[in-house]
Formats: C-alpha cells, sequence, structure tokens
C-alpha cells in the first residue's frame, strides 16, 4: 500500500444522504468465524469486523423511540474500498495509523476494536467531526463522499484477532542478566 | 588540505595502555546482509565488557554546576550536559549492596524520558501526559507529597506527537519549576507550593507543534524549543523571562536571516556556511516555511561564552525529492548568544539529510587536552553515527568517527566538515534503499551521555539498527504528519540491538562496550565514585566500573527504561541514586508492538524491530530510588 502514488484529489462538497430512516444494515453478522487456511488467522467479516460497541450510542432516547440508523452508501463496494485506501495515504491518515492501519501515533484498526464505535455511522463521526485524543475533524475539508470511502477501508482492516500473545515455545530462550 | 578520515579501518586496535573491545564496524552493503539474519530471534543478554582500565584528560567546564554536589537543578545536572556527579559514596567496590530505597508511581504509563530533579530536602517529578508534576518530601518516611500540579493540557496534543507523548523533565531556578506542556505550552510552578505562577502559549498545536523537551534557565531566562518534525512546523528556540513568562527573544531555525537572527555576530566556521538568508536559499521554493528544523533535544550553556548550544531535528519532509539542497539549518548544531538568540556559528552535521538524522542530541562541553592543546570542546554523538568533537568557540569540528556501526558515509572531510556519503545509500522517491546503518533511530538518539573528568571517559548508550528506506511524495496539511517515507528497521550486525560504550573524544576511538540485546534508550549518569549508571529497553537497571567496563550490578524494575539516572544526598547524608522505569518514546510507540500504544485497549503485533520486547517488559510508570 506505502508504494501507492498519491492520487490529486479534488475536494468536492457533494454529499450523499448520510441518514436514512431505514431498518439496520450494518449490524453484526453472525459470530462464526472461520480460519484462513494460509495464514491461519481468524477470518474476519463477520463478528470481528462488525464489533458494533453499542455502548458507546448516546443515551437520551425515550423508550420506543427507533434511533436513526446510518447507512454507508459504499459499504462492502470493492472499488469504493480501493478508493479509500488511495485517500489514506492522500491525506496522511497513513503516517498516524500505520500501513494498513497496523497502529502508530494512532490507533490500530486491524485488532477489530473500535474506540469511539465501529458501525458506519459511528467511524464517519470520527472522521468527520475528529477525536478528542489528536484525530482531525475532516468534516467540511473534504466530501462526505470520501469520507464514506475511508469508512469503507477502515473497516475492512479489521482481520487479525490478536487477542492473545503466547510466548511459550515462539521466542528464543536466553540465558544470562 | 583535505584530510578525509575512512571508517573503514577494523577497529580492532590495541593501543598500548588501553584495551578495547571488538566494534564491529559495519564497512558496507556486503556485510550487512549477513547480519543478524534471524530477525525473529533476540540475542542472548551477553553482556560483555573489555577488562582493563582508561583515563584519558579532561575537564568539565568552570561554573557548570548549579546548586550543591548533591542537588539536581537541571535536565542534565549541569549546564555543560555532562550529566556527572561529584558523590562518591558509590563505589565499585559497595555498589553491589545497592537496594531499591524506595519506589513510586507517576500514575502515567507513557514513555518515560527524562530525569527527576531533587532540591534541598523534595524531589521533583514531571510525567509524560497530562504533564503532572509532584513534589516528594525526601525528609519524611514515607516521602509523602508535598503537592501534586496538573496542568491543563490540551487533549489534543496526543495525536499531534510523533513519538510518543513523552516529556524531558524540568529546570529549577529562583524557588520555580519549569517544565513544558505537550500541547506547546511554558509553564511556571511554585516549587513551595505547586501554584502556577505563569503559563505561556509556545507553540502552534493546530500545526503540529507539541513541546517535550527539558528547558535550561540562563541567567534568568527559560530557554524552550518546539518538537514537530514530522508535522512541517518551522522549528525555533526561544527565551522566556522566568519571572513573568514573557517572550524575551524567538529565533527560527530555518527563514529570513532575520527570523533565523542572523547578523553582524554571525561568523561560521566553513566558508560554505557563509551568505545572506542561507534558511531560504538552501530550500527550494516556499518549501522552507514546512521543513522542519525543530528543537526537541538538549540545551547547553558555556558561560564563560555566553553561549547556548542545540541542535535541530530532520527536514521535512523525510522525502528528499521535496526539498533540493542543504536546508539549512536543518539536522544542525547551533551556537546562540545566550542573551539575544544571535547566531553565532553554525554547523550543519548532516546537509540536505535524507535519514531521519536529527542532529538534536546533547552538546556536552568539555575542556579536552589534543594533541598538546587545551581545545574547549563540544562532543556530539549525532544520530548519522558520527562523534563529534568540535571547537564550541568556532564551530570548527576536530574529529569525527563513527561511534556505531555504520555504512551511509565513508567519513567526514575535516576541511569541510561535510560527510562523504555513499551513493548506494543515498536515499530517492519512489526507491527502496536496503540496508542502511545507523537506521532512522540514528547511532544514538535522545538518550543522553555522561562524561567524567575523572576518567576523562564519555558513556554512550548507543543503537544498532538497520534500515529499509521508501521515500514517497507527501502532502503538507497542516497538523497531520509530513513524512513521505517508510523506513522498517532490523537489528545490526553483530546479533546485538545496542551497546552502553565509553568513548574517548580526544582521539574519536571507543575503549570498552557493553552489549545489549535492545537499543539503550535510557541515558547514562556518571560519579566521582568510579560508577556509571544506564537502563535497558528490557527493564534493568545497571551499575558498571568507569574505568572497565565490567557489569557490577544490576535490579529488574518494573517497566523498560527510557529514562536517565540522576544521583543525590538525602536528608539522612546517604547518596541516592534514581531512575524513571516507564517503557516508550520513539522506540516504544512506533516499533514495539502494543508495548506503547498510545491507548491500553490498542492491540497491535509484535513488531519486528524489537522482537520479543512484550515479553520482557510491559507498560509502566515508576520512579526507583536506591541506596546502599
Amino acid at each position: 500500500m506505502r508504494l501507492m502514488p498519491i492520487v490529486a484529489i479534488a475536494i468536492s462538497l457533494s454529499c450523499r444522504a448520510v441518514a436514512t430512516g431505514s431498518s439496520d444494515s450494518t449490524s453484526a453478522a453472525s459470530s462464526t468465524n472461520s480460519r484462513d487456511d494460509k495464514t491461519g488467522l481468524l477470518v474476519a467479516g463477520d463478528s470481528l469486523r462488525f464489533v458494533q460497541h453499542d455502548e458507546n450510542l448516546p443515551a437520551g432516547f425515550p423508550l420506543g423511540v427507533k434511533p436513526i440508523v446510518v447507512t454507508n452508501p459504499y459499504e462492502g463496494d470493492k472499488k469504493a474500498i480501493a478508493s479509500g485506501g488511495q485517500l489514506f495515504i492522500a491525506y496522511n491518515c497513513l503516517d498516524c495509523h500505520g500501513a494498513e492501519g497496523s497502529g502508530a501515533m494512532g490507533p490500530s484498526f486491524q485488532d477489530g476494536r473500535w474506540h469511539f464505535g465501529g458501525s458506519p455511522g459511528a467511524v464517519f463521526e470520527s472522521i468527520y467531526q475528529g477525536r478528542p485524543d489528536g484525530m482531525p475533524a475532516w468534516g467540511g475539508r473534504i466530501s462526505n463522499d470520501q469520507i464514506w470511502m475511508l469508512t469503507a477501508y477502515v473497516r475492512s482492516l479489521a482481520s487479525k484477532d490478536l487477542s492473545t500473545e503466547n510466548f511459550t515455545g515462539k521466542t528464543v530462550e536466553r540465558t544470562g542478566h | 588540505m583535505t584530510t578525509v578520515r575512512q571508517n573503514a579501518r577494523q577497529s580492532l586496535v590495541a593501543l598500548a595502555s588501553l584495551a578495547f573491545s571488538v566494534t564491529v564496524a559495519c564497512t558496507g552493503a556486503a556485510k550487512s546482509g549477513t547480519a543478524d539474519s534471524a530477525s525473529d530471534s533476540v540475542p542472548r543478554a551477553t553482556s560483555t565488557a573489555a577488562v582493563g582500565t582508561a583515563s584519558v584528560s579532561g575537564a568539565r567546564i568552570a561554573v557548570a554546576h548549579a546548586g550543591p554536589a548533591g542537588e539536581w537543578q537541571m535536565p542534565a545536572g549541569d549546564y555543560a550536559s555532562s550529566r556527572y556527579s561529584e558523590l562518591s559514596s558509590i563505589t565499585p567496590q559497595n555498589v553491589g549492596n545497592l537496594r531499591v530505597a524506595w519506589a513510586f508511581s507517576t500514575g502515567v504509563l507513557r514513555g518515560h524520558e527524562g530525569q527527576p530533579l531533587v532540591i534541598g530536602n523534595t524531589m521533583y517529578v514531571v510525567t509524560p501526559y497530562p504533564n503532572v508534576s509532584y513534589a516528594i518530601d525526601l525528609a519524611t518516611s514515607g516521602q509523602p507529597l508535598k503537592w501534586k500540579f496538573r496542568p491543563d493540557n490540551a487533549q489534543q496534543a496526543i495525536g499531534r506527537a510523533c513519538c510518543d507523548v513523552v516529556n524531558r523533565g524540568a529546570a529549577y531556578a529562583d524557588g520555580k519549576i519549569f517544565y513544558n506542556l505537550l500541547d506547546g505550552h511554558t509553564i511556571a510552578v511554585d516549587a513551595a507550593t505547586g501554584n502556577q505562577v505563569w503559563r505561556t502559549r509556545m507553540g502552534d498545536l493546530s500545526r503540529g507543534e507539541t513541546i517535550t523537551m527539558a528547558p535550561i534557565v540562563v541567567k534568568g531566562k527559560v530557554i524552550v524549543g518546539s518538537s514537530g518534525g514530522e508535522m512541517g512546523v518551522r522549528g525555533w528556540i526561544a527565551a522566556l523571562d522566568a519571572a513573568t513568562g514573557k517572550e524575551v527573544w524567538r529565533a527560527y531555525n530555518i527563514g529570513p536571516d532575520q527570523d533565523v537572527k542572523v547578523g553582524p555576530k554571525y561568523k561560521p566556521f566553513y566558508t560554505h556556511d557563509r551568505g545572506t538568508n542561507l534558511g531560504v536559499t538552501s530550500w527550494p521554493g516556499d518549501t522552507w516555511k514546512t521543513g522542519g528544523g525543530a528543537v526537541w533535544g538538549w540545551i547547553s550553556y558555556d558561560p564563560a561564552l555566553n553561549l547556548i548550544y542545540h541542535g535541530t531535528s530532520n527536514p521535512g519532509p523525510w522525502n528528499e525529492n521535496q526539498r533540493a539542497g542543504d536546508n539549512k539549518w536543518t539536522a544542525a548544531i547551533l551556537a546562540r548568544d545566550a542573551d539575544t538568540g544571535e547566531l553565532v556559528w553554525a554547523f550543519q552535521v548532516t546537509p540536505h539529510d535524507m535519514w531521519d538524522y536529527d542532529a538534536v542530541n546533547e552538546n556536552i562541553l568539555v575542556d579536552l587536552a589534543i594533541k598538546g592543546q587545551t581545545r574547549k570542546a563540544l562532543v556530539h554523538f549525532d544520530r548519522n553515527g558520527f562523534a563529534y568533537t568540535i571547537d564550541r568557540a568556532t564551530g570548527e569540528v576536530i574529529l569525527a568517527e563513527p561511534f556505531v556501526p555504520m555504512n551511509w558515509s565513508t567519513g567526514i572531510d575535516l576541511s569541510t566538515g561535510r560527510p562523504n556519503v555513499v551513493e548506494s545509500k543515498k536515499t530517492a522517491q519512489d526507491k527502496n534503499v536496503k540496508d542502511i546503518c545507523p537506521s532512522l533511530e540514528g547511532g544514538k538518539n535522545q538518550q543522553p551521555a555522561a562524561f567524567s573528568p575523572q576518567t576523562g571517559l564519555f558513556y554512550v548508550p548507543t543503537n544498532n539498527l538497520f534500515m529499509d528506506f521508501q521515500a514517497l511524495r507527501v502532502t503538507y496539511i497542516a497538523g497531520t504528519p509530513f513524512i513521505g517515507g517508510n523506513a522498517p528497521e532490523k537489528g545490526g550486525p553483530g546479533g546485538y540491538r545496542g551497546e552502553f560504550i565509553a568513548w574517548d573524544a580526544t582521539t574519536g576511538k571507543k575503549i570498552w562496550g557493553i552489549k545489549e540485546p535492545y537499543p539503550v534508550w535510557g541515558g547514562a549518569l556518571a560519579t566521582a565514585g568510579g560508577v556509571v549508571f544506564y537502563g535497558t529497553l528490557d527493564g534493568w537497571f545497571k551499575a558498571a566500573d568507569a574505568r572497565s567496563g565490567k557489569v557490577l550490578w544490576q535490579f529488574k524494575v518494573g517497566s523498560g527504561v527510557v529514562g536517565n539516572p540522576v544521583t543525590y544526598t538525602g536528608p539522612d547524608g546517604k547518596q541516592y541514586v534514581a531512575i524513571y522505569a516507564g517503557i516508550g518514546g520513539d522506540m516504544g510507540l512506533l516499533i514495539a508492538g502494543d508495548v506503547a500504544a498510545n491507548l491500553p485497549y490498542d492491540v497491535r503485533e509484535r513488531g519486528t524491530t524489537l522482537p520479543d520486547i512484550s515479553r520482557w517488559t510491559s507498560w509502566g510508570g515508576y520512579l526507583f530510588v536506591f541506596s546502599l
């Protein structure tokens, strides 16, 4: 990814609808994970990729009021995800979040954990309005369309189960000190 | 006359009275391929040291100390940045009896670079972001707090700091503690009450300016500088009135002569450094406006010459293609008038840097006997792998020799001070240049060295890493990283990643070395007892014989050490040694997996540069204090 030439991106202010009243199209799929034959890693796409963290949703609605569900017009769109990957480099996201979202100054996207919510709407919001630890607010500086592409891209990166680090038998034993 | 020093020598050189350990001189790409091919293996922790004794002649500069010998009033202990203490109770004979006296949790888990201060019977500690400060009562059993100060410090600063949210310490003067906040403020706190006396906004966070360095106080002025070399800042150094916090002067390191404070006092040693507006003309177009040259390292002061000395960071972006020219004054050492900030001399250590070789490392001021002459010297161990012995009055390079394995340069041309660069190690846009050493972490980074006038030797914590370097085109967007490069690192030749060495700056030779499995990212302390101290990234705090380099004592502290030891006399008259434990900084944050990620719940893959580090240590934030 790092070798991709920077694409020139015109800042367009075209907006797509960011909120719809439609039913939840972003909810977690089944919790069944499978393992990739080659890498042995958990294949995301279900629970890993779609961690929602509902506890991050704001409170305040009376019982019975259905919350507005935000959908990403580019969710799962391979072409848009590729464009999002180019934007990720062009807007210097990579230098904070690491190559393919591996984590650097800013948090990792590969671990499937979302500090401010992992739904498309929550990720859009993180990019649009920024976050207190230093994530800049991009809303109004780049188009909402581009933010949706970035949203689709970063959500596609959650692919690794890194929960356990087991050192037994995997590291060189050493003596001394 | 052109004298080109070659580093091709194999330094298995035995000199008459000195026993040398083997320097693994990395003399080119041919060797690099064989170095540490098993990048996922960690070398055995064989701390090997040469046996033998050594000393050369050298003296600390006059009026180098501030306060009594038993106190530690400024970051490096003195203006000369020597990190030497006259305390001598702890000796090679008794250091084996060193025990933990007490410990303190700072309440913060980020990289604990820097060091505490001790004034009277009080110790002062500044934490990484949010930069809380504590006054600890040393005279009462249990070391209760006298006060705790929690500054207003913008949370946005976390995402503007390239290399962890570190703070390298405070300085004391006139009853006040001075330090910098990550969000770009300099503050003064009443040492007795913990009340904020003044607070001055110095950096612009929206342009990526943070502050991590430790100030020094010179003649009633607090000297501070900016961080942000990876964010496209235009670096500056400034002086504030210690009494009021009012800015007295500010000098940029890039830009027109007026901004850089180039005037009648400016007399560089080398002819190519003479001229008008070099801080503009050595850059294409307006690129100087986002060219880096920050001041995030250490500052020294020579009272006799009334000069302050500071380094400047890498040019921005890393991609050299976007900034043809020398890029003055990035990656340089500058000498400025302490009263006005006027530039007196400048020496560009790495002109047109293309490897991220900042020159911010400390400048240690000593008077050295070189070739029968006493020279007013400045000794500087640069990221680029050369140790420079410089005339601090004029900026003349007296000698420059590699102190770590290196292959990007064949030596320094002493007629110009410029490095002879190996063509195959030049980085370029869209090219992947392999196996460059030192890596961008440098032969040494922020971890400060120490000097002992007893032995005349410098004690230097070093790194031994390689990198591949891909330079890439990048667009400047204010407040985001302006880097344009990708540089994965791996262990250097010889199967070790760091070494604690003793260095003779009169000859440019290594006297002994203690090899470490990881880069030695903590600083050094030299003492009149003949013992030197340092900590390791995997959490060992060690004492070694200053003459032989033999490790005499070690203790596994609670987290990796990236801080600098200090020593002081306690209220009971005993000698104490204090060190922070808390892995982090660039070394922890960026290449140690999630051992030091910014958020505790961030989960990352193990880094390949420091394989295994997460097995040996994890986050921490402690102060450990030892005594006999």
